[in-house]
């Protein structure tokens, strides 16, 4: 399928390319003196005869473009115009162009210029002055060396890259070993004249094994009626027909077409163009090799080295629907052969379904493979921001552990305290002559629930500690992590001399998250409101926790008595390292926000009417809760 | 009568195992969940020395003592603290606390800190109960005497204070030589020290000077 996808490509560029590489050369031109080395990219112009529609010229300017970006790693810029000429071939259009270009590039002179086809290049030479003064001048095409003059100024060189007709005979006669007749096909135009010359002189010492006959000076009903005549076991080689014997003006590539259609002996001929004429193929230039070789000579002259006379290296090219046509066998032709519409079954008779369908499919693809990728790239985004939401976490639980060390540390000492005093009363009671026994098991129970104690406020620190590399998602009760959190800030509140109040409903309140991660998301809204207490009188610091059941969502409420959130503030508190507090990292908030929406819930500050600020976390209430209540 | 140690903490854990360890060791211990009841039932308290706990929910272990400063005085606070809280100690010590108890602490730490209290107050008590007695002296002085004894207290020779309240120098000598046998000082620098412990000031000696014959509270 992508075989014959690119085939189409080539074939149409081919169909484009006809008037273009009859008429042109390869031709190298450069201003004598070398410029010194650039301390910036050099800089290409590259000139496209007709629009930039015209396949033909855009692969060989692609393939020109491909080569220089590759050999230069991209430091190179490249500026492409297309000229229209085929569609404006007016003088004023040109003239408008030259004076355009020479003003748009008075900026950016370029170093060097490629004209691609013998239109441009006459249009380059005749603006060079005001468009590119000291640059040098490739100009690109396909040409004949005898027949092909194009009208150059003096001190340009002129390189040509030849269609070298003996070896497409050659090719010929590999494919048709038995063959007795030779016969070529030229028209009646200057140029035809010129390649049946050059065909004569190239051919001379070919031509001697074959009964050979030149078919020119014909009209083309005669070409037509002596190809279908000629016998079966011959050659026909296809020069060019721009013109007939009659006058007639022809694309040859289409007049070809009408005499191999009828032909009765295979046709072949040198130009890529005529493959899906009929033709069975040839030895040519292909236009990517074009390209290549022309961005091989742009790089030599942008390297300063010398520069001589170049040939864009051919290739041999068949149409696999012809070899099969005529009984042609692979074998036979020449290592490296292109074979084009290989699978020309399917391809001839459904080239438009295929086409479709091959597009479709390839839609599809794409848009599957599109998907796939943005899936992926989503879950990557989403793993990688839930990570750093879980670094983010972490860090904020550290943060509440160190601020809460100290209260954490008393209320460790309440317990360890009295299991030490009750650990040596014990020892003094035994000393006695008649212990009371009792009493030291008491002790001895005492000590166990101190000891019990002790481990819970660890256990809860370490819980404040725990790091996340994934989220642990459970169903828990709200109430029991908002109990959890009280049991870890009391003493906190209790040292700043605030009075903790609670509300729970009697119900469950089932939520589905990571445990840890609410409890921070409580921690922080707490701390927060004791930090907002601070200095409000020590009888009207109080801090409430309530949750309950809003509007078919667990929530819960933290309400302080501090002075509220000023009004034009209350929309930026979530935002990051928004801060009101000395020490704050202004974290918490817009942590304790990311937790909440990770669970798909949401939260909001509001003042009180009667003074201080409330916070409120709605959280989705999980399946089982429901059944519950 | 025993000096009884006051733990006032609103850990029951804790104040449970202290009163414990604190009976072990023979001392009588009354045991209090908040400052508030502890200040409730303090008329009735048997003295001693109080452990206060500096962080409590409600009244703090600060406004706690304030309140004794004025209504026990005498009693010796041992403050029971968490570690590293210095801020607090500080301000604990400077309204007047006795001593300082780290949680956790050893029991021999505790005893020996508790012993130290409670010597402390037994001077506090033999200093208040011979200010008292002093007090209850110089309340029985004339009002005359009074005034020689303020006078004389304020380094008056026995000829300027004839002058000053009109009477001869020999009759000063007379009350001046009265007041010295009631307070049983030998020296004048013995009343003048008496007159400072009792806190008799300049005021009260003008006040004393001014009124007649009613005796000083």
């Amino acid at each position: 399928m992508a075989l014959g996808k690119g085939e189409g490509r080539l074939q149409y560029a081919g169909l484009l390319l006809a008037p273009l590489f009859l008429t042109a050369s390869v031709v190298f031109a450069a201003s004598q003196t070398t410029p010194p080395p650039l301390d910036r990219p050099p800089r290409v112009l590259i000139l496209y005869p007709y629009d930039e529609r015209i396949a033909a010229t855009t692969a060989a300017g692609e393939a020109l473009r491909g080569r220089l970006l590759e050999a230069t790693s991209g430091k190179i810029d490249l500026f492409s115009e297309f000229l229209d000429l085929s569609r404006f071939p007016e003088a004023e259009h040109v003239q408008r162009l030259g004076r355009y270009m020479a003003e748009k590039y008075a900026i950016r002179r370029p170093d060097v210029v490629v004209a691609l086809g013998k239109e441009s290049a006459s249009f380059i030479s005749t603006n060079r002055a005001s468009i590119a003064p000291d640059a040098k001048i490739v100009a690109a095409g396909f040409g004949n060396s005898t027949s092909e003059n194009i009208d150059l100024p003096d001190d340009m060189i002129g390189a040509f890259t030849t269609f070298d007709i003996l070896k497409t005979a050659e090719m010929a006669r590999g494919l048709q070993p038995g063959a007795r007749h030779l016969y070529i096909i030229g028209g009646s135009s200057e140029f035809d004249q010129g390649w049946l010359a050059t065909a004569r002189a190239d051919l001379a010492e070919f031509s001697r094994s074959y009964e050979t006959t030149y078919l020119e000076n014909l009209t083309i009903e005669q070409f037509i009626e002596r190809a279908a005549e000629v016998p079966t076991d011959s050659i026909i080689l296809a020069l060019t027909v721009f013109k007939d014997q009659a006058g007639r003006n022809f694309i040859p590539r289409e007049a070809i077409g009408k005499i191999a259609a009828t032909a009765s002996a295979p046709v072949y001929g040198p130009y890529q163009t005529y493959i899906n004429y009929g033709v069975v193929g040839g030895n040519t230039v292909t236009f990517e090799t074009l390209g290549q070789t022309v961005g091989n000579l742009v790089l030599d002259a942008i390297a300063g080295r010398p520069i001589k006379d170049i040939q864009a290296p051919q290739t041999y090219i068949v149409d696999a629907r012809q070899l099969k046509r005529w009984g042609l066998a692979e074998k036979n032709l020449p290592a490296g052969t292109i074979q084009m519409y290989r699978e020309k079954g399917l391809w001839e008779g459904h080239w438009l379904a295929v086409t479709g369908a091959f597009g479709v499919v390839l839609v599809q693809a794409g848009v599957i493979a599109a998907l796939l990728l943005e899936r992926r790239r989503r879950k990557d985004a989403e793993s990688r921001s839930r990570l750093h939401l879980l670094e983010a976490v972490h860090l904020n639980q550290s943060a509440t552990a160190g601020a809460l060390s100290s209260s954490v540390a008393h209320e460790l000492n309440q317990p360890l305290s009295a299991i030490r005093n009750n650990a040596e009363a014990a020892s003094v009671l035994l000393q006695n002559d008649s212990p009371d026994l009792q009493l030291i098991h008491q002790i001895l129970l005492d000590i166990q629930a101190d000891d019990q104690r002790a481990g819970d406020i660890i256990g809860r620190m370490r819980g404040l500690l725990k790091k996340r590399s994934e989220i642990d998602w459970q169903e828990f009760d709200l109430n029991d992590v908002t109990s959890n959190a009280i049991s870890i800030i009391h003493g906190e509140a209790e040292r700043r001399g605030i009075t903790l109040k609670t509300k729970q409903p009697t119900t469950e309140l089932p939520v589905r998250a990571d445990k840890v991660h609410v409890q921070q998301v409580v921690l922080n809204l707490a701390t927060n409101a004791m930090d907002a207490m601070t200095e409000a009188g020590s009888d009207s610091r109080i801090l409430t926790l309530a949750t309950g059941v809003v509007k078919e969502k667990a929530e819960l409420c933290v309400a302080d008595t501090g002075n509220g959130i000023p009004q034009e503030r209350l929309s930026s508190i979530f935002e990051p390292f928004y801060t009101t507090k000395q020490a704050g990292t202004g974290l918490g908030l817009s942590i304790a926000r990311a937790i909440v929406e990770t669970y798909g819930g949401t939260i909001s500050a509001t003042n009180r009417p009667e003074g201080g600020a409330i916070f409120r976390v709605a959280l989705p209430l999980a399946r089982g809760g429901e059944r519950h209540s | 009568m025993k000096p009884v140690v006051h733990i006032v903490d609103d850990d029951e854990s804790y104040r449970t195992a202290t009163a414990r360890l604190l009976s072990a060791y023979g001392f009588a211990v009354e045991v209090y969940e908040s400052g508030d009841e502890f200040l409730a039932r303090l008329p009735g308290c048997e003295p001693g020395c109080v452990l206060l706990d500096l962080q409590m929910p409600g009244r703090s272990g600060l406004q706690v003592q304030h309140q004794l400063s004025e209504l026990a005085p005498l009693l010796p606070i041992v403050f029971l603290t968490g570690q590293g809280d210095i801020k607090a100690g500080v301000d604990a010590m400077k309204a007047g606390a006795q001593d300082f108890l780290e949680k956790p602490s050893s029991g021999a730490v505790l005893m020996e800190t508790i012993q130290r209290s409670l010597a402390q107050y037994e001077r506090r008590r033999t200093e208040y109960e011979r200010r008292q007695q002093m007090r209850t002296l110089v309340a029985g002085f004339s009002a005359r005497e009074a005034e020689v004894f303020g006078l004389v207290v304020r380094g008056h020779l026995n000829k300027q204070i004839a002058y000053a309240l009109g009477i001869s120098e020999r009759t000063v000598k007379v009350h001046r030589h009265q007041v010295m046998e009631k307070l049983g000082a030998r020296s004048l620098a013995e009343a003048v020290s008496i007159a400072a412990d009792i806190g008799l000031d300049h005021g009260q000696i003008r006040r004393v000077s001014q009124s007649d014959g009613s005796p000083s509270p």
